[in-house]
C-alpha cells in the first residue's frame, strides 16, 4: 500500500478530477511517466495521450489528455489540459467522424496553418479513438 | 376633445405595454443566460490561474532563460484586440470598451507607430470598420458558445502576426464581470510577457525537474496561456454583456411601469371629466325642458 497523493485534473471548461490517487501514468513529451506520491518537483509538456489514473479500487482508469501540462510539487501534482475525458465516456463515432473530417482536410489543405490545425486535430481525434478501444 | 384624447392615451398605454414584454423578456434571457455565462467564467478562471502560476513559477525558477515571448523589440505596430457585444440594448456596456479602446489607439497613432485592431463581436467589428484603423481580423457571434479550439484558432492567428513581426506588441481590451450590478473594462498587455511581472511575488522554490527544458516548457506554455487569456476574456466579456443587458431591461421595465401608472390617472381623470361633463350636458337639458 504506497502513499497517496493529491491530483487535479483541470481544464479551460471544468474541473475534470479532484482527488487522491496513489499513482499516475503520463504521456509526456519525452515519453511515459509514471508518478508516485513524494515526487520531485517536476513540470513537463503533454501531447495528446492517455492518462492512467489508479482508482480507490486499485484498478486503472484511463482518459485521453488532448495537449497541455504536468505539475508536480509538493502540494500535488495538477495536470492542465485542453480537454480531457474518460475513456469510457468517449463518444468513438464522434471520434471517427472527427478523423475523417481531419484527414479530409489535410488532403485538401490550401496553407501551412490549415494543414497543422487538422494534423492536431487528427492526433486528437486518434489519440481519442485509441484510448477508447484500450482503455 | 375628451373623447379622442381618452383614445389616445388608451393607445399609448397599451404600445407602452408591449415595450414593456419585450423589455422583461430581455431581461429574463439575459439572467438565464447570465447564469451560465458566469459559471463558465469561473471555471476558465481556475484554469488559467493555475496556468499562469506555473509559468511564474518557471519564470522565478530560471530567471535567465530567454524566451521569443518576452524578448522585447523596438514597437512599431501595435495589436489591439478588442472585446464587445454582439448585440446591442446593453446600457454603456458595448460604447464604454470601444470608447477606452479608441482612446488608447488615438493615444498610440500620436506617437507615430502604426493600430491594427482585432475585432471580436459584432458591435467592435461594425465601430472600428467605420474609424481610421486596419481591422487585422474580425470575428462576430463567437462569443455564446465558444470553444477553446476556436480561441486557440484566434490566438494562432494573432500569434503568426506576432512571430512574423507583423506587430510588436498585443494590448487587450474588454470588460469583466465583477457581480450582476458592476462590469469594468479592462486593458493590458498580452506581449511581450513582462517578466518583471511575473517574476514577483514569492522567491524560487528550488529546484524543480523540467521535460525536455524550462525554456521548451515555458515556450510550449504560453500559446496556452494567451489562449488562455483570451477564452477567459471573451467568456468574462460575455457574462458582463448579459449582466450589463439585464440591468438596463430592469430598469427599462420599470420605467415603462412608471408610465403607464402616470398615463392611467391622466385616462382616469379624462374618464371622470367626460363623466362630469356628461352630466352637466342632462341637467341642463331638462332644466331646459322643464
Amino acid at each position: 500500500m504506497s502513499a497517496a497523493f493529491k491530483l487535479k485534473v483541470i481544464t479551460p471548461e471544468k474541473l475534470f478530477f479532484d482527488g487522491e490517487t496513489e499513482n499516475i501514468i503520463v504521456r509526456t513529451t519525452v515519453g511515459d511517466v509514471g508518478i508516485l506520491a513524494k515526487h520531485i518537483d517536476y513540470v513537463a509538456v503533454l501531447p495528446s495521450g492517455p492518462l492512467k489514473v489508479k482508482m480507490q479500487d486499485g484498478s486503472f482508469r484511463t482518459a485521453a489528455v488532448s495537449g497541455g501540462t504536468i505539475k508536480v510539487s509538493k502540494e500535488g501534482v495538477v495536470i492542465l489540459a485542453t480537454a480531457v475525458e474518460w475513456a469510457d465516456e468517449i463518444d468513438i463515432e464522434h471520434a471517427k467522424r472527427s478523423e475523417e473530417d481531419a484527414r479530409e482536410k489535410i488532403k485538401i489543405h490550401t496553407s501551412g496553418v490549415e494543414f497543422d490545425r487538422a494534423q492536431a486535430k487528427l492526433k486528437r481525434a486518434l489519440n481519442r479513438i485509441n484510448v477508447s478501444r484500450n482503455g | 376633445m375628451a373623447a379622442s384624447n381618452m383614445k389616445d392615451i388608451k393607445r399609448r398605454i397599451k404600445s407602452i405595454e408591449s415595450t414593456m414584454q419585450i423589455t422583461k423578456a430581455m431581461q429574463l434571457v439575459a439572467s438565464s443566460k447570465l447564469r451560465k455565462a458566469k459559471e463558465r467564467a469561473d471555471n476558465a478562471r481556475l484554469f488559467f490561474d493555475t496556468l499562469y502560476d506555473t509559468m511564474c513559477e518557471i519564470s522565478r525558477n530560471a530567471p535567465e532563460f530567454s524566451s521569443v515571448f518576452t524578448k522585447k523589440r523596438e514597437i512599431r505596430t501595435v495589436l489591439l484586440i478588442v472585446i464587445a457585444g454582439d448585440r446591442g440594448l446593453a446600457g454603456g456596456f458595448n460604447s464604454n470598451i470601444l470608447k477606452l479602446a479608441y482612446r488608447r489607439a488615438q493615444e498610440i497613432s500620436a506617437t507615430g507607430k502604426t493600430v491594427e485592431i482585432v475585432a471580436i463581436g459584432k458591435k467592435s467589428v461594425e465601430y472600428f470598420e467605420k474609424r481610421e484603423f486596419t481591422v487585422r481580423a474580425k470575428y462576430s457571434e463567437i462569443a455564446e458558445g465558444i470553444s477553446i479550439y476556436e480561441s486557440s484558432d484566434i490566438v494562432q492567428t494573432i500569434m503568426g502576426h506576432y512571430m512574423n513581426g507583423l506587430c510588436d506588441s498585443i494590448e487587450l481590451f474588454y470588460t469583466s464581470f465583477l457581480n450582476t450590478l458592476t462590469q469594468e473594462t479592462k486593458s493590458y498587455v498580452l506581449l511581450p510577457l513582462e517578466v518583471g511581472e511575473i517574476t514577483k511575488g514569492g522567491k524560487a522554490t528550488g529546484l524543480t525537474e523540467y521535460e525536455p527544458s524550462a525554456e521548451a516548457v515555458f515556450d510550449s506554455i504560453v500559446p496556452g496561456y494567451i489562449t488562455g487569456i483570451l477564452f477567459g476574456a471573451i467568456v468574462d466579456s460575455f457574462a458582463a454583456e448579459q449582466a450589463a443587458r439585464r440591468t438596463a431591461m430592469e430598469s427599462a421595465s420599470d420605467n415603462a411601469g412608471e408610465i403607464i401608472g402616470e398615463l392611467q390617472l391622466v385616462y382616469n381623470r379624462a374618464r371622470q371629466a367626460s363623466i362630469t361633463q356628461e352630466i352637466t350636458e342632462i341637467v341642463g337639458g331638462a332644466q331646459v325642458q322643464s
